[in-house]
Parts: C-alpha cells; structure tokens; sequence
C-alpha cells in the first residue's frame, strides 16, 4: 500500500510539470507587453530625450524587478542568425524587428549596428529644438524614426527612408541629422549587401543555466508565490486569498448536497426498476443533467429575481449588506441570497451521481452475494443498504477527484451570473483585462488540485476494496 | 474474398450461429446492433431530430434571409440567396442597382421571401429594445412578425436560432473530427502494441529522434516567420505552410529511416529494443486529464489575438480526444488476443495492413459511444465560451451569445428562454443517442 502510495506520488511530479510546461507556454505567447500594462505606459511620442531616457529607464528596471529580462528556458535552439543576448532589448516591438532582419540578412552583428545608428538617430531629433514651422517637420520625422523600429520588409523600410529624405531637404540647417540618416543608410545597406541567406539553416544551441524565467516562475510558484497582478499591483495570492472561500464554501457544500439526495435516489430507482416512479426520476434525471447550468440561472434571475416576474430572491445586482448590520441578519441575508446559486451549483452533480450510482447499484444486485445475503434470510433492507452499496459505492468514490477541480472551473459562469466575488469572477475579469498573472495562477492551482483529486481517489479506492491491489497489477 | 472471414472475432461468429438457429438469414454485427437500437424509441427519435437538425444547419440561408428566394424585379426573375453564394464564390457580380440594395425596401413585381424574412444581424430599429413574441410590434403586416420577439438591439431571434444551428452542429463535426483522429491513432497504437511489442532497433530509433530533430528544426524553427504571418494572413494560407512544413519534417524522418542500412554491421546499435507505447499514451492521457479542460481552453482562447469560432473548434478536439483513445486502447487490449489477429499473423499481414484493415474496423463501434458524447459536450463548450464572450468573436451570433445578450434586457424572458432551449435540446438528443449505442453495443442486453 506504502509502496503504491510513494509511486502514485512520484508519477504526480512529472505531470505536474508537464502541465506547469503547457502552462507557462500558453503564458509566454499572451499578447501585450507586461511591463508596459504594470506602467500603463501611454505613449511619450512627443517627449523629449531626456523623458525618453527616463522612462525607459523604469522600463528596464520594472522588467528586471520582475525578472522579464531573463531567458526564458534553460537553453533554446535557434538558428545561427539569431543572438543568444536578444532577450536583452526591452521593447517587444523592437525585439521582434531586429529579430526578423537578422533572420532575413543572416548576420545578428549588422543588424545590431542598424540598431544603435537608429537609435542615435532618433535621440538626436529628440534633442533638436523645434523652431517655428521647423517643428512640424520634426514632429513628421520623429514619427517616421519610431515607425522604423517595427518596420522589417524591404519596401516599408525604403519607403520610410524615401519620407526622412524629403524631410530632411526641408530641414537643411541640421548638419548633424543629414550626417545620422546617412549612417543609418549605410548600416541598412551594409545589412543589405552582407546578407547571407544561409545563416538561418544552421542550428545552434544556448546554453542559460537555472537563471531564467521558467525556472524563477515555477519556484515561486511552489512556494506560493503566484506574481504581482497587473490591475492593482496587488500579489496574486492575495486576490486569491480573498477570493477562494466563497467558491470553495459553495462547492462543498453543494458537493455535499448532491451526495447526500443521489446515493438514496440512486439506490431506490436501482431497486424499483422498471416501476412508474422509477421511470420518470430516470427520464428526470437525464434531463437535468443535461440542462446547461448557465442557461438555468440565466432562466433563475429572470423569473425568480424580481423584473417583471416573482421577486423571492435577491438579484445578482442587490444591494450589499450593510455593514454594520446584526450577525443573525447578515447571515440569513447571505444564505438566502446563495440558494439560487448553490441550485443551479448542485443538479448537475446531483443527477450525474444518482445515474451513476443507479448503474452500479444494478450492476451489484445480479450479483451472486447478493443472492446469498437474501438466501440465508436477510432483510431486503439489510441487502440493499449493508451488502449492495458498499461495493456499489466504488465508482461514487472516483468521481469525488473529479469534484476539486470542478469546484473552481464549474464557477466560472455561475459566479458571474450570480455575481459572486469568489475565484470564478476573479478569473473572468482577469481574463478581460488581460490580467494574465491570475490566469495562469488559477490554470495552475486547478490543475494542481486535479491531480491531487486523482491521488486521493486513487488511494480510496484501494482503502475501500480490498480487491484491488497494484502491487502486481501489470497487464 | 477476404482469407480472413473464416476467423471472425468471436462477437460476430456468436451472432451469426444466433441468427441460424432462428432460421434467419446470418446477421451482421452491424444489423444487430441496428436493431438493438432501434427498439430504444427515445434514441431513434432523437436520431431523426438531429437530421431536422442538420436540415436547418444546412438551409439556414434558404429559411431566415433578408433576401427573397426569387422575386421580380424590374423586368428580371432573380434568385438572390442562391446567387448570394455565386457572387461569396466569386462567380458572379450583382448588378449595380443590386449591389447595396435594401432587399426588403425594393419594389419588387412579385417576390418569395424565406418563411423569416430577417438575417440574425439584421437591426429592426422600429422594434429595438427587446419586443415580446406576444407584445405589440411595429411590423408591416402578420409575413413580417418577430415570432420569438427581438433582443436589445432589434435582432430577430428565430433568425438567429436558426442560423446559430450551424454553428452549433459545425463545432460538434469539427472538433469531434480532430478528435477521432488523435483518439484513434494514439489509443491505436497503444492498444495494439502495448509495451512490449513494438521492438526496432537501436539504430533506427536514434536515427529517427535524431532527424525527427532536424526535421522539426528545418520544418518549423527555420519557418517560424513564414507560419507566423501565414496566421495573420489567413487560416487557409495557414494550413498551407503548415502542411509544408509538416512535409519537410515528414521527408526528413524517412532520409532518416533510409540510412538504417548503412549500420547494419554493429552488433550493438543492431539490438532490438521494446518502445512502451501504451505507458507513453497512458502517461499522456493522464497528463490531459489532470488539465483542467475548460480552463484550458479559455486561456487559450484568451490570449488568441483575432478570435474565431474555428479556433475554439480546435482547441476542444485537441483537448477532447482522451475518451476515444482510451475506448479505442481497451477495445484494442481484447482484439490483439483474438484467433483471427493471429491468422493475419500467419498469413505474413503487414503489421499496417493487420492494424487497420483488421484490428482497428472491429474497434470502431464503442467509438461511436465516445462520438456521441463528445459532441454534446463540445457543443455545450462552445455556447458557455460564447456565452461568456471568450474565444469567439464579439459580431458572431451564436446560441450562446444570444442568451448572453438576455442579460442586457432586464425581463426579457424570451430572448433568454429559446436560445437556452436549443442548446439544451441538442446537448440532449446527443446525450440521448450515447446512452441509445451504449445500450445497443452491450451484449448483456441483448436477447
């Protein structure tokens, strides 16, 4: 038993970290920058160098803190044209352009170069005072530098080139501009004539060492530290923290519900098969569980909530509960307004327990013990309730794992309808502010609790049938 | 005829001595089966709904339009939904007073317009703010009735109901397709091979990891760009380069397998070993199934730049195809030790040819079982996603979205009551239809 235990556990580990792999995939390939969401940076086109200077500054520093200026695995594959220090460049946009020229020429070293004339380019605008109708020019060029840092196809780049020369005309007095552009010009050309289209069929391998971003996310995570959300700045594990006892409380309690109507239910329609009664709880059954619980609350708020219809509950939109209202009050106010939820929470469960609960208990009455108990005399009670259920309560105990992890996904749209600020809610607006921290914190912690569910009723399941043993089982 | 017919898995030989010993005609497998399940009333009644179903799906244009089916129009007898479909092809023009005409406005010498005369994005701003079926609407005349009233916006419900069916039917076909495909493979080669019987030598394994890896680098590392905006271009342009780059990998691995003679000298890198392909299934499945599925995908969907009902498709047949492997593995398990499998053996079968002439066909049945289901709960998948506005884009309407959009306009039971209904229905009928083939595949049932 020990030794199945400690095996189950070791096969855990691998699991988890392959989904904590899928994860952190998913993570990395979210849209936007993080930095920029914390700082909600707003543009700073129109800045001058200095500004430009500062905030980038708190741009690097922001993604250092959080450790985005890591690698991110333990090594990469790339081909010969790309550097192993690209992570180093802050800005996305820009990481992403030099990236695709040195993959286009071949060479990383002159795209490199294109990369600091551009930018001592762009700084020497910013410095320039703009006077009179001069500024509109430089504004103009200011525009046409920066497009240049997103810009990797041939023609856009002539064509940005084409615009800076005709301003650049027009703005004569700066020497030292007409000077930059021309370096910019040659490093683009040099690119250009240097290229080697074969750079990029050569794979190379980088080496990072535990110092990168999967390895520091996977250990905090272990230690309970999920990351900083990007609305309030707030730890995860904090939001988490206040979120949780709302869902869990719910679904426990409905799991508890939902076990304590089926197993007598099932157990009755399994012993009077074939009656009336039995044949419409079964019918009735079947379509509960196939009604889509979003639909019945939908279908709740409407008729139940006040509006047009019977006003028995509070809405999802009551007011909240005065503070500094009575104990007694408060929790019968809290109570009154979980029934719906803890409804529409429960009859799914319900009618898929009781199903499965019926199947099993029919599976165990044709049996020949069954047979036996009856024979020597046994109350027909007796039979059903000591002999049948204990062995049909097996399958019943591996649907408890399932009953974890449904306690934070299933919420998801309930939560929301209903209004309730526990883990479901806070993942649905995580999810349209792009908080992606929460997300894939709570993707984790479900996962996690999934597997956990899976041991645990793994190990009932051997506690309860002394049957079944994995010692030797190998098929 | 097949050498084979004489060593019939067991199952069909049963049925066919059944069928003798009635004086019958001997009964397929299949015939059986058929039978069985159509003496379950609810199941065959649910069958035939879906092809009502599948009828809507398909003539969706034909029945909610805001074009006429044919009219007369100064002087020319015009088809306009079925033209609609020439002119999408690319086809045929309209001509220029067609080209952005108001078709309900036209004066038309006689027209046929569908039995709903409204498309499900159409704006009725005379009957904006959610009309009730039952309460007073704003219509020309009794051809031109909301008959389950509008939503907030002014959209005909029926119209969107309609149409939402092909939606629905289309998530459940697609990602049930993706998923048949994985199941079958995967849980195939595990149930057929198990852990011990798929042995190749050291060298050919090497080989093959080895210029898998290139094949993966040259098919998709040097082609990262070329996928990347192939996606931003479109999904057509994008199953292109992928299937390219997946050819390029394919033609790596077999140069690969070409060089294995070439070793044949060394003793050592000639040894056999055993790949345990049902462990490595197992070990997968597992890991699928501790991902919590709809979290999964809503992530997923989350971070997708341009949303779009096919990838939703996607990602649920990429998540979904667990129950098939594992109805296909243990079907597989049972299949291996049969007489007929070892006749194929003898009569010197390819292993290919065995798995999927012979083993995989008399799998398929519990499949359908798995089909079933699953497709029930893609459909319901996808109407919570769209329900909750994730993964699907904003303009697209949908089961789901409808019945979000009851949320918008407080009291309006009917734009909450049926689309809700029709989600329900179908996820029913299909669920209906698994417990109809579980019945009729278990051979306990049988008399």
């Amino acid at each position: 038993m020990l030794s199945y235990i400690v095996k189950r556990i070791l096969v855990f580990i691998p699991t988890l970290l392959a989904v904590s792999l899928i994860t952190f995939v998913i993570s990395v390939n979210a849209p936007g920058d993080p930095v920029e969401q914390m700082l909600n940076k707003n543009g700073g086109g129109d800045g001058q160098a200095s500004d430009k200077l500062a905030t980038e500054k708190v741009y690097r520093e922001t993604r250092q803190i959080y450790g985005l200026d890591l690698p991110l695995f333990y090594f990469d594959i790339t081909n010969a044209t790309c550097p192993d220090t690209l992570y180093k460049i802050a800005d996305e946009t820009t990481r992403n352009t030099l990236e695709r020229l040195s993959n286009q020429y071949g060479h990383w070293d002159d795209a490199a170069v294109y990369y600091t004339k551009l930018r001592s380019l762009e700084f020497l605008l910013l410095r320039s005072k703009a006077t009179g109708i001069n500024a509109d020019l430089l504004t103009q060029a200011k525009t046409n530098v920066e497009s240049l840092y997103g810009l990797y196809k041939t023609e856009d780049i002539l064509h940005a080139f084409q615009k800076l020369s005709s301003l650049t005309a027009l703005a004569t007095e700066s020497e030292s501009f007409s000077e930059a552009f021309r370096e910019l010009k040659d490093a683009y050309l040099r690119m250009q004539l240097h290229g080697n289209g074969m750079n990029k069929y050569i794979p190379v391998l980088h080496w990072h060492g535990t110092n990168n971003q999967y390895h520091r996310w996977f250990s905090h995570f272990i230690t309970g530290d999920f990351g900083i959300s990007y609305q309030d700045k707030r730890p995860v594990s904090s939001l988490i923290k206040d979120a949780w006892p709302w869902t869990a409380g719910i679904s426990l309690f409905s799991v508890f519900l939902a076990y304590l109507i089926s197993i007598p239910l099932g157990v009755h329609s399994a012993v009077n098969k074939g009656a009336l009664s039995e044949r419409i709880s079964t019918t009735f059954l079947f379509m509960l569980y196939s009604l889509p619980s979003f639909w019945v609350a939908t279908l709740c708020v409407i008729f139940l909530c006040g509006g047009d219809w019977l006003n028995i509950f509070p809405g999802p939109g009551a007011e909240p509960i005065p503070h500094d209202a009575s104990i007694g009050y408060t929790l019968v106010q809290t109570g009154w307004r979980l029934v719906l939820p803890l409804l529409c929470w429960t009859y799914g469960s319900l009618a898929f327990i009781s199903r499965q609960m019926r199947g099993a208990v029919l599976n165990e009455i044709n049996q020949d013990y069954i047979r036996t108990a009856r024979a020597k005399g046994l109350s027909e009670n007796k039979v059903i309730w000591k002999h049948a259920l204990r062995n049909s309560l097996l399958p019943i105990i591996t649907l408890f794992a399932g009953v974890f992890p449904l306690a934070i996904s299933g919420s998801i749209v309930l939560e929301h309808i209903f209004n309730i600020p526990g883990m479901g809610e806070l993942t649905y607006e995580a999810l349209f502010s792009k908080n992606y921290p929460v997300i894939f914190a709570v993707l984790m912690i479900t996962a996690f609790l999934t597997l956990f569910g899976n041991l645990v009723a793994d190990i009932l399941y051997v506690v309860a049938d002394p049957r079944i043993s994995y010692e030797e089982n190998k098929r | 005829m097949d050498p084979l017919s004489s060593f019939l898995p067991d199952i069909q030989a049963d049925e066919a001595l059944i069928g003798l010993s009635e004086n019958h005609p001997p009964q397929t497998y299949w015939a059986l089966v058929r039978k069985q399940f159509r003496k379950n009333r609810i199941a065959v009644w649910s069958l035939r709904l879906i092809g009502i179903l599948l009828f809507i799906a398909l003539f969706a244009d034909f029945l909610a339009n805001e074009k006429p089916i044919v009219c007369k129009y100064q002087g020319h007898v015009y088809f306009p939904i079925a033209k609609g479909y020439l002119v999408d092809a690319g086809m045929a023009k309209w001509p220029a007073d067609l080209l952005n005409a108001d078709w309900q406005k036209l004066n038309y010498e006689w027209s046929v317009f569908p039995p709903v005369p409204y498309l499900p994005q159409n704006l009725d701003h005379e009957n904006e703010h959610g009309v009730s079926p039952f309460g007073l609407q704003k219509v020309k005349s009794k051809r031109w009735t909301h008959w389950m009233g509008t939503d907030e916006l002014g959209r005909d419900i029926l119209s969107g109901m309609l149409h939402g069916t092909r939606i629905a039917l289309t998530v459940g076909l697609v990602s049930m397709s993706l998923a048949l495909f994985i199941g079958l493979i995967l849980g195939a080669l595990a149930g057929y091979y198990g852990d011990e019987r798929l042995q190749i030598s050291r060298t050919r394994l090497y080989l093959s990891i080895l210029f898998g890896l290139i094949g993966i680098f040259y098919g998709f590392g040097s082609r990262s760009f070329d996928l990347h905006d192939a996606l931003a271009d479109s999904f057509i342009h994008f199953l292109f380069q992928l299937i390219f780059s997946l050819f390029i990998f394919l033609v790596f691995l077999a140069l690969g397998n070409i060089l294995v003679p070439l070793f044949r000298r060394s003793s050592f890198l000639n040894k056999k070993i055993k790949i345990p392909v049902d462990m490595l299934v197992s070990r997968l499945i597992e890991i699928m199934l501790s991902v919590p599925t709809l979290f999964l995908i809503i992530s997923v969907a989350a971070i997708v730049t341009r949303p779009s009902v096919f990838i939703v498709m996607v990602i649920i047949g990429l998540t979904g195809w667990t129950g098939i492997a594992r109805f296909i593995r243990a079907e597989l398990l049972r299949i291996r030790s049969l007489e007929y499998m070892e006749a194929a053996n003898a009569l010197g079968f390819s292993e290919f040819r065995i798995l999927f002439r012979h083993a995989i066909p008399n799998a398929l049945s519990p499949v359908l079982i798995a089909l079933a289901f699953g497709i029930a709960g893609a459909i319901l998948t996808e109407s919570l996603l769209s329900f909750l506005g994730i993964g699907v884009p904003a303009e697209s309407i949908t089961w789901g979205s409808m019945l979000a959009m009851a949320r918008q306009t407080p009291g309006a039971w009917w734009v909450a009551l049926f689309p809700g209904f029709a989600i329900f229905l179908t996820v029913t009928v299909y669920n209906l239809i698994g417990e109809g083939l579980t019945d009729a595949l278990d051979p306990r049932q049988r008399k």
